[in-house]
């Protein structure tokens, strides 16, 4: 796929693109809300999505206080592809697949850490933190049969870039620009990831579990569904403010879902509901503090997103919530499992005991053992497994709620929708899945938001 | 006795760095450690790598820049896998702002070690 | 695992091995039985129910595979152990509805004074196995390093350190206290 990429060699064989499944438009009907469970469960289907989704689209990796030395690196995923993010001598970021080109051993078996190289443990390849070819054990068998050290490198993914910290790499050569890709999103990025100048930091090492379920359902549910919270995480609320989850639907004039690209934000404007969930009133009166700030830099709105009641996704498979400071990918593993990576981030310049609390609560809400989080793993895994049934398969689902909320008058970036408790994200979120679906390459993607930011923002 | 030959200036290498330098034929990795220079010889014991293109690890050792193993520099001994045959070492002649090289004798160090 | 405990190892006597033995068993069953303020009872006033997230690093590496200001499960006090009884005990903690079957397996109980008089570094294995509805089968393994404190005729809980072998969870939650 980076076969043309610079002076790299063109790679011996690769599969040609592989033919595309026959009428996906069947599989929704995003005007009457109805979608086909075929999304969730066809083998087929998911591994067209490794190709036109994951092996495309502008995926996040890391954020920039991980690696801040030369050498630094983590492991991660671009779909099932394993990368290593690196950060090089002279500041820049790079990453490469995990797989020495000799016989495809991982050649990097730690999560994260300092490397002045990776060497492979099977033939002992060596490879600098740039990824080029320094050397192998019995290196002079190499250097007798002529072989050239300049055409084995680990192969490169094709562009790196971050915003506002967060390192995104994407394996297409012909991706646009990431912030093309963002677009208007960035303007709502900016009320959590540059809502204070000194940008903020990932803290706390990162989580991992494994869930039964569509990667698809863990990222359409923090695209755009709050609605779930008050029901699915009652207890949670219960156990942590004592009080039942906010009843949102009630005031739908002060909240929004936006989306643009498929990414999606669904918010309200109470600067500080979803940090309340973490039960500790010190991040509550930081937040409140800090408000008035962020109202001089960002503006009104925006420095009432900053703790509010949301959640976002970004295409396809990142998400957060402000407030409750978790962030995560949902790494695909097969149509029927999820590996959820989740990192805790912070404002740089908060206090430490800030910091640490935060840390601390997105480990009592959103982790494995947080008592929002315990709820919504048997939610997912069950919507996906009932799909085995084949008769249960043929059986549409529903996602039309808010079909006439379009805000059409507003000065605010992206598609806008009047009132949170809606799914005006998540049928844009399936859009973006099906126009990706059906392109065989970024040229063929049409281009249905018109951004209002200039990309060099 | 060979003379010995001007390698660089002192202001020319920091310390805590190492460089290449040619002299004779032979390359030499040449470092400063806290303001003392050793040199020694540039390819690697265990396949085929420039020792100066590595980092200085653990105040006084050079790590290969190719498998990771790492060798002492005064001693030039081997210090950690692969590295199993020492580098040879060359006594190094302190002359003010100038440092030269004795290309056939050993470093102090490595004289002294049994 | 890298647990280490600097204290020299200094054993009991017997009657304290088995008293101390006869608390962990307990303490297993009322978990198993879903006795949530009776566990809770268990708890000095100052516990710390630690339980971090391993990281694969290379051995090299300083930083080690866990760390308290990293990754965790649980790094709660009593507070927040208490929280987390609250959620199973309401009505619409769906993931606990119908019940999660629980078997706590504790071996390998080794008792050694502790730092202060009346306290007891006790190490432990355990096996925990959740069974929910049809066949959700969730498996953990490890070892823990508590501090138990003498109180009365019985002990209180002041400190637990869980070290699990998986890195990835292989779970969608954990739903119990180990």
């Amino acid at each position: 796929m980076c076969n043309t990429q610079g002076d790299t060699p063109i790679r011996l064989k690769r599969r040609p693109i592989a033919q595309s499944i026959e009428n996906l438009d069947q599989l929704m009907n995003l005007e009457k809300g109805r979608m086909s469970r075929d999304l969730f469960w066809d083998r087929d289907i998911y591994e067209q999505e490794l190709e036109r989704i994951f092996a495309r689209c502008w995926l996040f990796v890391g954020h920039e206080s991980q690696i801040p030395k030369a050498g630094d690196y983590v492991s991660t995923y671009l779909g099932e592809d394993n990368v290593l993010i690196v950060r090089q001598k002279d500041g820049s970021v790079k990453g490469f697949l995990n797989t020495c080109p000799h016989r495809g051993n991982k050649v990097c078996f730690a999560d994260l850490g300092n490397a002045r190289q990776f060497v492979c443990n099977y033939h002992g390849w060596a490879f600098g933190i740039d990824g080029a070819l320094k050397g192998m054990h019995a290196s002079e068998t190499y250097e007798a049969a002529g072989m050239d050290k300049s055409e084995h490198g680990l192969h490169p993914v094709a562009h790196v870039d971050s915003y506002r910290g967060l390192i995104f790499a994407t394996l297409d050569p012909e991706a646009p620009s990431l912030a093309e890709y963002l677009g208007d999103m960035r303007y709502y990025l900016d009320a959590v990831f540059n809502m204070d100048e000194g940008g903020t930091e990932f803290i706390g090492g990162c989580v991992k579990s494994v869930i039964q379920c569509n990667w698809k359902y863990a990222s359409e549910n923090f695209v755009g569904d709050i609605l779930h919270a008050g029901w699915t995480h009652d207890s949670g609320a219960k156990a942590m403010v004592g009080g039942p989850v906010a009843e949102v639907h009630k005031t739908p004039e002060q909240s929004y879902h936006v989306n643009f690209n498929g990414h999606g934000w669904e918010f309200n404007q109470d600067i500080v509901g979803n940090c309340a969930t973490l039960g500790e009133k010190d991040l509550l009166k930081y937040l409140y503090v800090l408000q008035p700030k962020v109202a001089e830099r960002l503006g009104e709105l925006r420095s009432k997103m900053i703790g509010a009641i949301s959640s976002c996704t970004l295409f396809p498979n990142t998400s957060f919530l402000p407030g409750q400071n978790t962030f995560r990918t949902w790494h695909p593993r097969g149509p029927g499992q999820i590996e959820l990576h989740t990192w805790t981030f912070v404002n740089k310049s908060a206090p430490q005991e800030i910091k640490d609390k935060w840390r601390k609560g997105t480990m009592m809400t959103f982790s494995p053992s947080g008592v929002f989080e315990m709820d919504d793993g048997e939610n997912w895994e069950y919507s996906t497994r009932s799909n085995a049934g084949f008769v249960t398969r043929q059986q549409d689902l529903y996602l039309g709620l808010g079909h006439d909320t379009r805000v059409e008058d507003t000065d605010l970036p992206g598609n806008v929708f009047q009132g949170q408790i809606n799914e005006a994200n998540q049928r844009a979120f399936y859009q973006r899945w099906l126009d990706l679906m059906k392109a065989d390459s970024w040229k063929t993607v049409p281009q249905r938001d018109v951004p209002k930011m200039k990309e060099g923002v | 006795m060979s003379q010995p030959i001007l390698l660089l200036k002192r202001a020319d290498l920091e310390p805590g760095k190492v460089r290449k330098c040619e002299v004779g034929g032979v390359a030499l990795a040449v470092y400063n450690l806290n303001g003392t220079f050793y040199a020694t010889q540039d390819g690697c014991t265990h396949a085929t790598a420039s020792l100066s293109e590595g980092d200085i690890v653990d105040d006084d050792c050079i790590a290969c820049p190719v498998h990771d193993g790492t060798f002492h520099i005064p001693t030039g001994q081997p210090m950690s896998f692969p590295c199993e045959h020492p580098i040879r070492t060359f006594k190094v002649i302190d002359e003010g702002e100038d440092v030269l090289v004795d290309l056939d004798q050993e470093s102090d160090e490595a004289a002294d070690a049994v | 695992m890298n647990a280490k405990t600097a204290l020299p190892e200094i054993g009991v006597d017997a009657e304290t091995q088995r008293r101390v033995e006869q608390f962990l068993y307990r303490e297993a069953r009322l978990l198993d039985n879903e006795r949530w303020d009776d566990w809770l009872a268990l708890m000095a006033e100052d516990i710390h129910y630690w339980m971090p997230t391993m990281e694969n690093r290379r051995r090299a590496d300083k930083n080690g595979t866990y760390a308290v200001d990293r990754g965790a499960l649980y790094n709660d006090n009593l507070l927040d152990l208490t929280r987390r009884v609250t959620r199973f005990k309401q009505p619409t903690a769906w993931a606990e509805d119908p019940a999660t079957r629980h078997a706590h397996v504790v071996a390998g109980i080794e008792v050694y004074q502790g730092e202060a008089p009346g306290e007891f570094i006790v190490h432990s294995t355990f096996v925990n196995y959740r069974s929910r509805v049809e066949k959700d089968n969730d498996l953990l393994v490890g070892r823990r390093e508590d501090v138990l404190r003498a109180e009365g005729d019985s002990f209180r809980l002041a400190r637990r350190k869980i070290i699990i072998t998986q890195s990835v969870l292989m779970a969608k939650n954990l739903n119990t206290f180990l």
